[in-house]
């Protein structure tokens, strides 16, 4: 699973820290997802989507064995 | 809103340590060895105050120290105390078997450790299964 958290992150001009604020969780945390190592809860992908006003299917992309 | 890595308390780990440690301290005492009492003593005094400098740092280890953190965090936190629950049980089967062979099929506090650690998981997965 590929994400462009961290693209759209650094689009918006915001540190992982502050990411991680906004969303209630740690840079750890935000620093894990952006490099793939941590796949959100629903409930967190949800909100990373709403943070950035966008989907969750435009953020997490699968990759194409995920899909089969 | 507050950061995550930052929520718990600073003492959860602390309180663990000084309430174990001066539980086994208190009770070796009672046993008789002063000695070693101090000494355990001393062990865990130091590290508590090692838990609590640790704890207040904002890192995966001081937010799981703090019994706090976020859902990354907290899972980490379950899968080592899964992974630690494993490595406890190996060793209590692995001590109850080489008990039971030197002392005559008697295998002391191990049988104690095993029937707690198989009821619990039992009862553990009964209740986790009703709740998913």
């Amino acid at each position: 699973m590929r994400n462009r958290v961290g693209e759209l992150r650094t689009a918006s001009g915001i540190s992982q820290g502050d990411l991680g604020t906004a969303l209630g969780v740690s840079r750890q945390t935000i620093n894990s997802i952006e490099n793939g190592r941590y796949l959100p809860s629903l409930p967190l992908a949800l909100a990373i989507a709403r943070n950035f006003r966008s989907t969750v299917e435009e953020i997490f992309i699968p990759d194409e064995e995920e899909l089969t | 809103m507050t950061n995550a890595t930052l929520t718990g308390h600073r003492g959860a780990t602390v309180a663990v340590l000084v309430v174990g440690g001066g539980g086994l301290a208190a009770a070796t005492w009672v046993g008789g060895d002063h000695g070693l009492a101090i000494g355990l003593v001393a062990f865990y005094a130091v590290a508590a105050a090692a838990a609590y400098i640790w704890s207040g740092r904002d890192s995966d280890v001081g937010a799981i120290m703090r019994a706090g953190g976020d859902e990354r965090q907290r899972r980490l936190d379950r899968d080592a105390t899964a992974l630690s629950g494993l490595a406890m049980g190996a060793a209590a089967i692995i001590g109850a078997i080489v008990s039971a062979a030197r002392n005559h099929g008697d295998i002391g506090g191990y049988g104690v450790i095993c029937f707690v650690g198989g009821v619990t998981y039992a009862l553990s997965l009964l209740i986790q299964k009703r709740r998913s």
